[in-house]
C-alpha cells in the first residue's frame, strides 16, 4: 500500500559509497545497519505507545463485545456474536448509520472544497498574511460552549435568528430541530464551521511547499490562475488531499460532541431522527442501558464500516487524482520540477563546497524519478 | 533566492541570513501574475467575509464577559464594545477560591507543551521513514497506523481508565500526557507532507556526503518539515489546551487543568455567563498569543517553499 | 560528514528537545507529589474527598468545621459542573473497578435505579441511630429490598407552582400569590383545576399557559405510585398500560388541542428565549427551579411562586451522598457524610446554595421558614417550600427499566408537542414499538 504516499521511495536499502575507506569492516557494517533499522526506530515510537495505550483498549473492547456485559455489573455470560446480532437488528441502528452518512456527506465535502479554496486565496503574497491565516483558525480554539451557545440561538426552532430572518422575508421557519434533513444541515453547518479553518491550514502548509519556480512556469506557458491552481497546486498537493480526505471521513462518521449538544435531551431528536452512530453507542453504554457489550460491538461494527468507507474514499481520490489534470500538466510546468529538483542538489553541493567539503555528485539521476514514475 | 534555505540547512542560519542581505538577488517581477503579486480585492474581502465568520465567536465571548448576568438573558448581544468590566470579571475568575487558577494554568502549560513536542518529533521522525525510506511492512505498516484512527475513542474510556490506575496514574498529569506522545493524525500528516515537499536528490546528496541516516534527517528532514511541523505542533497544543473530557475523567480538582476549572464556574443553579465567558476568554488568550508566534513560522514557510521541489 | 550542518539552529532544537526531556521528568516528579490520592498523610492524618456537582452548598468553611471537630480528617471537594459530567465521571470509574472514586460520591435521585441493582458497589449506610432524620420517603429511595441504604439524603425537590402575576392581571386573573392558589384549586387541587385555570387564561386572551407538555407528564406520571413496573420490577407492557396511556393523552390533548402548551423543551435555547418572550405564565417549580428561572428573566419582573399543586404534592429531583465500597476509608466516609446530612448543616448548605433540605429538623429550622425570594417578589419560598414537601406522601417505585420506558412516551410527547411531526394516536404507536424494541417482555 505504498500508494498512500504518491512517491516511491529509490533509496534507503543500500547505502552509498563510503567516502572515505578508512576503518571499510566496521564502519560499513555500522552504515548498514543503520540504514535498515533506522526506519524501524524512527516509527517505532508510535507503535510503542500504541502496543502500551492503544492495543489494550482495542483487546478489552473486543472481549467485551462477545460478553453479556453490564456497564455497572461488569462481565456476564459468553455471548459469542449475539450482540452484534442484536445491534444489527436494532432499527435505531440503521437510522444511526443513515444520519451518520448524511451528516457525514453534508459535512465533508463541503468542507474540504472550501477549506482548499481558503488556502489557495491564503497562498498569496498577501499583506499582514499571519494576521489572516490565524483568523481561520480561530473557531478551532474558542470553547465549544461560546460556539454552542451562538449556534443554539441561531439555530432555535421559535425564537432562533435565522429563523427570525427568514421571517421577515416572509419564508416560514424551517424547523431545525424536528425535519431530520435540517437538522442534519444545521449540525453540518456546525462542523463546518470548526473544522473548515484547520483543513485550509493543512492545505495551506502543503500549498508553501509547492516549487514557486512551477508556477512561474506555467504562468510562462500562459496559464491563468485557475489553470495554475488545477495544473500545478493540485497534482503537487495530492498526498495532502489525500491526507486531509481520510482523515475527515474518519472525523466525520465520528461527529459526536456536535450532535449530543443539539438539543437537551442529547439524544438525537425524538424520533432519532439527527442520533449519529456514536451517539447512539454512547447512549447504549451510558444512558439507560448501560449495555456496555452491546455498545462494544456497536464500536467495532462502526470501526468496520469506517474503515470500508475509508478504502472506497481513498481509491476513489487516488483514480481522481492520478488520472486527474497533472496529465494536462504544461510542458513547461514538467521541466521546471525536474529543474528545481537539480537545483536544489546543485545548490546543496555548491554550499558545501563553500565549507571545505568537497562536492559530490549523487548517485541516483538528477531527475526525478518518483515523479516520473507516479505519471 | 533559491539557495538561501538550502543554505540555512547547510551552512548554518547565519549564513543564510547573510545570502538573504545580499540585495537583488532576484529583481521583483511585475506585472507577471506571479505568486509575488500583491492580490486584488476580491481576495481580501473573501477573505474579510471568512474572518469575519471565524471571530464572531471570540467577539461574542467578549461581550458577555463584559456584561451583566441579567443584561446576558435579556438581549442576544447584549453591547457592542467590551468594557473594563472584562478585567473585573478576570480577577474574580483568577482569584476565586473555589478554583485553583495557577496550578491549572501551570498543568494546562506543562501538558500542551510537552505533547505538542513530542508529537512533533516523534510525528516527522516516523513521517520522514513512512515517506522517504524503504523497509519491509512499510506500506501495511502505515495502513494499520492510518486505520487505528478509525476506533470510536468513546469507548476506549473505561479500558484506558482501567489502564492508568494499575499504572497508579490517577490524579497525575502523566495520565493525560502519555496517551498523547504520539498520533496517528501527527505520523499520517507528516508522511504525506514529506513525500511531496521533500525531494529524494537532498536526501542522496546528503548520503552520498556520508552523512548518518539520523543526521540525514536532522538535518535535512526535519528543516525541511518545518512549516508542517509547525502547524501540528499549533493543532497538538490547541487540542491539548481545550481537551475537557478525559482529564475530567482522569485528573481531579486538586490537579486540573484550565478547561476542567473553566467549566467548574458554571458548577451553580444560576450560572452566571459573564463570569464564564470570562474565564473562557481568559484560558483563550494565551493561544491567540501562541498564533502570533506559530503564524509566523508558517510565513516562513514560503521561504521554506521556494526550493523545495 | 556534514559538520557543517552543527549550525545555531540545531543547537537551539537540540535544547528544546532537551528542555522537554527534562519537563517530561519534572512532571513526572512534581505530580507524583501532586496527586490527592494518598490517603493516609503524615501523622496518621487521612484526608477524605467529596464530589458533588452543581453546587450542595458545601463551602471550604462548612468543611473545614468538620476538620475542627475531627483533627485528623481533612476534607477536600470535588466540584463537577453538571451531573451529567458527574454521571459519566462516576459510571466510568464504577466500571473500570471503583479505582478514583471520591470518598463520598454525590448521585441524583434519577441515578438510583440503575445504581441500586448493583447495591455491593457501595457501603451499606443503614444507620439506625439516624432515623427519623429525613421525611420518609427520600429514606425510602435509596433503600434496596433487603434493607440496605446506599444514599444519604441531601436536597430535595418539593414543587409548587411558578407564575408570571403581571401576564395573570392582563388577562384578568387574580395575580395574588393565595388567590392563585385557590385559583388553581386550593389544598385539594386536581389537574383538572389546573387545565381549566389555563383555558379560562387562553380564553382571557393569554398566551400559553405551561411551558412544555413533557414537563407536565413529568409531574403527573410522578404521582403514580407503579407507573410502568410493578413493585418487584416487572415491566408493565406499554401497550396495555392504559394508565400511563389515559395521562398521556390528556397531557397531549391540553397541550396541543387546547393550546396550553408553548411547545418548548426545557433547556432548549427557545426555553431561554420563551422567558423574556412572555412565551408561557405557569410552570412546575420545583425548588431548584428558582435559580434557573431567575438566569433566564433579566428584566422580568412578574415572577412569582403560588403554594399549591395538583394532584396531590410533587417531588422532582434531589440528591443523596453515597460511600463507593472501593474507598480505603469508608468508616471514616461514612461519619463524614453522615455529618453533612445532619440537619445543622443542610440548613447552612440551604444559606449558601438554596438546596432544600430533606431533613425534618432543617426544613423546620428559623433559616428555611423564613427565606424569602426577591425575584420572586419576596414570596416566602421556605415556608412554601415546607408545605408543598409535607403534602408529598411517598416516592413512586422506579425499577431498573424505569427510565427506558418513560424515555419512550416522552420522545411521543416531544413529537407531538415540541417537534409536531406526528398526531396524537400515531405517535403513541411508535412509543409502543419503540418500548418492543426495548425487548423486555
Amino acid at each position: 500500500m505504498s500508494v498512500l504516499t504518491p512517491t516511491q521511495p529509490n533509496q534507503g536499502l543500500d547505502g552509498p559509497p563510503r567516502p572515505t575507506a578508512r576503518r571499510v569492516g566496521f564502519s560499513q557494517r555500522l552504515g548498514r545497519w543503520d540504514v535498515k533499522l533506522s526506519p524501524y526506530l524512527y516509527i517505532s515510537p508510535f507503535f510503542i505507545l500504541f502496543a502500551v495505550t492503544g492495543l489494550f483498549p482495542l483487546a478489552y473492547t473486543a472481549f467485551v463485545s462477545v460478553h453479556e456485559w453490564n456497564l455497572l455489573g461488569g462481565q456476564g455470560e459468553f455471548v459469542g456474536f449475539q450482540n452484534f446480532v442484536d445491534v444489527l437488528a436494532q432499527p435505531t441502528f440503521w437510522k444511526s448509520l443513515r444520519n451518520t452518512f448524511s451528516i457525514f456527506v453534508l459535512s465533508s465535502v463541503p468542507q474540504v472544497i472550501c477549506a482548499i479554496i481558503i488556502a489557495a486565496l491564503l497562498d498569496q503574497n498577501l499583506r499582514a498574511a499571519t494576521f489572516w491565516r490565524m483568523g481561520v483558525l480561530l473557531p478551532y480554539v474558542v470553547a465549544p460552549i461560546a460556539v454552542s451557545l451562538i449556534f443554539g440561538r441561531l439555530f432555535a426552532d421559535q425564537y432562533g435568528l435565522i429563523n427570525g430572518l427568514l421571517g421577515v422575508i416572509g419564508v416560514d421557519p424551517i424547523r431545525w430541530h424536528a425535519d431530520a434533513f435540517a437538522s442534519h444541515v444545521a449540525i453540518a453547518s456546525m462542523v463546518n464551521f470548526r473544522w473548515t479553518g484547520y483543513n485550509a491550514l493543512i492545505f495551506l502548509a502543503a500549498m508553501q511547499a509547492v516549487p514557486r519556480e512551477l508556477y512561474e512556469a506555467a504562468i510562462i506557458d500562459g496559464a491563468g490562475r485557475f489553470r495554475q491552481f488545477f495544473s500545478v497546486t493540485v497534482p503537487q498537493i495530492r498526498a495532502t488531499i489525500i491526507f486531509v480526505i481520510i482523515t475527515s471521513t474518519i472525523g466525520g462518521l465520528q461527529i459526536f460532541d456536535e450532535v449530543r449538544a443539539f438539543d437537551a435531551q442529547g439524544l438525537g431528536g425524538a424520533d432519532r431522527q439527527w442520533m449519529t452512530t456514536v451517539l447512539y453507542l454512547y447512549d447504549v453504554a451510558w444512558g439507560n442501558q448501560k449495555n456496555f457489550g452491546r455498545a462494544a460491538a456497536i464500536a467495532w461494527i462502526l470501526f468496520i464500516v469506517i474503515l470500508l468507507i475509508g478504502l472506497v474514499n481513498f481509491a476513489i481520490t487516488r483514480s481522481i487524482s492520478t488520472s486527474g489534470p497533472s496529465k494536462k500538466a504544461p510542458r513547461a510546468v514538467q521541466r521546471a520540477r525536474r529543474k528545481a529538483a537539480a537545483a536544489a542538489v546543485r545548490a546543496q553541493n555548491a554550499s558545501r563546497q563553500r565549507t571545505g567539503t568537497p562536492p559530490r555528485r549523487p548517485s541516483a539521476p538528477t531527475g526525478a524519478p518518483n515523479e516520473r514514475k507516479k505519471r | 533566492m533559491s539557495s538561501i534555505p538550502v543554505v540555512a540547512q547547510t551552512a548554518g542560519a547565519g549564513a543564510a541570513r547573510a545570502a538573504a542581505r545580499r540585495p537583488n538577488r532576484r529583481p521583483v517581477r511585475k506585472g507577471t501574475g506571479g505568486y509575488t503579486r500583491r492580490p486584488g480585492w476580491v481576495t481580501y474581502t473573501v477573505l474579510g467575509l471568512v474572518l469575519l465568520v471565524s471571530v464572531f465567536p471570540l467577539y461574542f465571548t467578549i461581550i458577555l464577559g463584559s456584561s451583566t448576568p441579567e443584561a446576558i438573558s435579556k438581549d442576544a448581544l447584549p453591547q457592542l464594545l467590551p468594557d473594563m468590566s472584562l478585567f473585573t470579571q478576570f480577577a474574580e475568575v483568577v482569584g476565586s477560591s473555589a478554583i485553583n487558577f495557577w496550578k491549572a494554568f501551570t498543568n494546562s502549560v506543562i501538558i500542551a507543551v510537552i505533547t505538542s513536542l513530542s508529537v512533533v518529533l516523534f510525528s516527522t521522525l516516523a513521517g520522514y521513514s513512512f515517506a522517504k525510506l524503504r523497509f519491509r511492512g512499510r506500506g501495511p505498516l502505515l495502513v494499520f497506523v492510518i486505520a487505528t484512527m478509525a476506533v470510536p475513542t468513546q469507548l476506549g474510556v473505561i479500558p484506558m481508565f482501567i489502564l492508568m490506575s494499575d499504572l497508579g496514574w490517577i490524579g497525575k498529569l502523566q495520565a493525560v500526557i502519555v496517551p498523547s506522545l504520539v498520533t496517528a493524525f501527527g505520523v499520517f500528516w507528516m508522511t504525506q507532507y514529506l513525500s511531496e515537499s521533500l525531494p529524494f536528490e537532498l536526501i542522496e546528496a546528503a548520503r552520498v556526503d556520508g552523512a548518518s541516516m539520523f543526521r540525514t534527517f536532522w538535518s535535512i528532514a526535519l528543516p525541511a518539515a518545518r512549516p508542517a511541523a509547525a502547524m501540528l505542533g499549533l493543532f497538538t497544543f490547541v487540542q491539548q489546551w481545550t481537551n475537557f473530557f478525559w482529564p475530567s475523567i482522569v485528573l481531579n480538582q486538586e490537579n486540573p487543568t484550565l478547561p476542567l476549572v473553566v467549566r467548574s464556574l458554571q458548577a451553580n443553579y444560576f450560572v452566571d455567563y459573564s463570569l464564564v465567558m470570562a474565564g473562557v476568554f481568559l484560558v483563550t488568550l494565551p493561544l491567540i498569543v501562541l498564533f502570533i508566534f506559530t503564524g509566523r513560522q508558517l510565513v516562513a514557510g514560503i521561504m521554506q517553499g521556494a526550493v523545495k521541489g | 560528514m556534514l559538520s557543517s550542518t552543527r549550525s545555531t539552529r540545531s543547537r537551539t532544537t537540540v535544547a528544546v528537545a532537551g528542555l522537554a526531556t527534562l519537563a517530561l521528568t519534572l512532571t513526572a516528579c512534581s505530580s507524583g507529589s501532586g496527586g490527592s490520592d494518598d490517603d493516609t498523610a503524615a501523622g496518621g492524618k487521612i484526608t477524605l474527598t467529596v464530589a458533588t456537582f452543581n453546587d450542595f452548598g458545601y463551602t471550604q468553611e462548612l468543611l473545614d468545621a468538620y476538620t475542627a471537630e475531627h483533627p485528623d480528617v481533612e476534607v477536600k471537594q470535588t466540584k463537577a459542573a453538571k451531573a451529567e459530567d458527574a454521571r459519566t465521571n462516576m459510571t466510568t470509574k464504577l466500571a473500570a473497578g471503583g479505582e478514583g472514586l471520591a470518598d463520598i460520591e454525590a448521585i441524583e435521585v434519577d441515578w438510583l435505579p440503575e445504581l441500586m441493582e448493583y447495591p455491593d458497589l457501595f457501603t451499606d449506610l443503614a444507620d439506625p441511630a439516624l432515623d427519623g432524620r429525613w421525611v420518609d420517603w427520600k429514606v425510602q429511595q435509596a433503600t434496596t429490598t433487603d434493607g440496605k441504604v446506599i444514599g444519604y439524603g441531601t436536597d430535595i425537590g418539593p414543587s409548587a407552582i411558578c407564575y408570571r402575576g403581571d401576564l395573570f392581571e392582563a388577562a384578568g386573573l387574580p395575580s395574588d400569590p393565595a388567590a392563585v392558589a385557590e385559583l388553581l384549586g386550593g389544598a385539594d387541587a386536581t389537574w383538572d383545576d389546573y387545565f381549566a385555570a389555563g383555558t379560562a387564561f387562553k380564553a382571557a386572551g393569554g398566551g400559553a399557559w405551561y411551558d412544555s407538555a413533557m414537563s407536565i407528564y413529568q409531574g403527573m406520571v410522578n404521582q403514580i405510585d407503579n407507573a410502568y413496573e410493578e413493585s418487584d420490577g416487572t415491566p408493565k407492557d406499554l401497550s396495555t398500560n392504559t394508565e400511563i396511556q389515559d395521562i398521556y393523552t390528556t397531557v397531549v390533548e391540553q397541550s396541543t388541542t387546547n393550546g396550553l402548551s408553548a411547545g418548548l423543551e426545557q433547556w432548549s435555547p427557545d426555553w431561554d428565549a420563551a422567558f423574556q418572550n412572555n412565551g408561557f405564565a405557569t410552570m412546575i417549580c420545583p425548588a431548584w427551579m428558582t435559580g434557573p428561572v431567575e438566569e433566564r428573566s433579566g428584566g422580568v419582573t412578574g415572577w412569582n411562586v403560588a403554594d399549591v399543586f395538583p394532584g396531590g404534592g410533587l417531588n422532582w429531583g434531589g440528591s443523596f451522598l453515597t460511600v463507593p465500597a472501593s474507598g480505603k476509608n469508608a468508616e471514616a466516609a461514612k461519619e463524614l457524610a453522615a455529618w453533612l446530612t445532619d440537619p445543622a448543616q443542610q440548613t447552612t448548605a440551604f444559606e449558601n446554595a438554596g438546596t432544600f433540605p430533606s431533613q425534618i429538623e432543617a426544613q423546620e429550622s428559623e433559616a428555611v421558614q423564613t427565606f424569602t425570594n426577591d425575584f420572586f417578589n419576596a414570596a416566602p419560598v421556605g415556608s412554601i417550600f415546607v408545605n408543598r414537601a409535607l403534602a408529598i406522601d411517598g416516592a413512586p417505585f422506579k425499577g431498573a427499566n424505569y427510565f427506558s420506558i418513560h424515555q419512550t412516551v416522552q420522545d411521543a410527547i416531544k413529537r407531538v408537542d415540541v417537534e409536531k411531526t406526528d398526531e396524537a394516536k400515531a405517535s403513541w404507536d411508535k412509543a409502543v414499538q419503540a418500548f418492543k424494541d426495548l425487548g423486555l417482555s
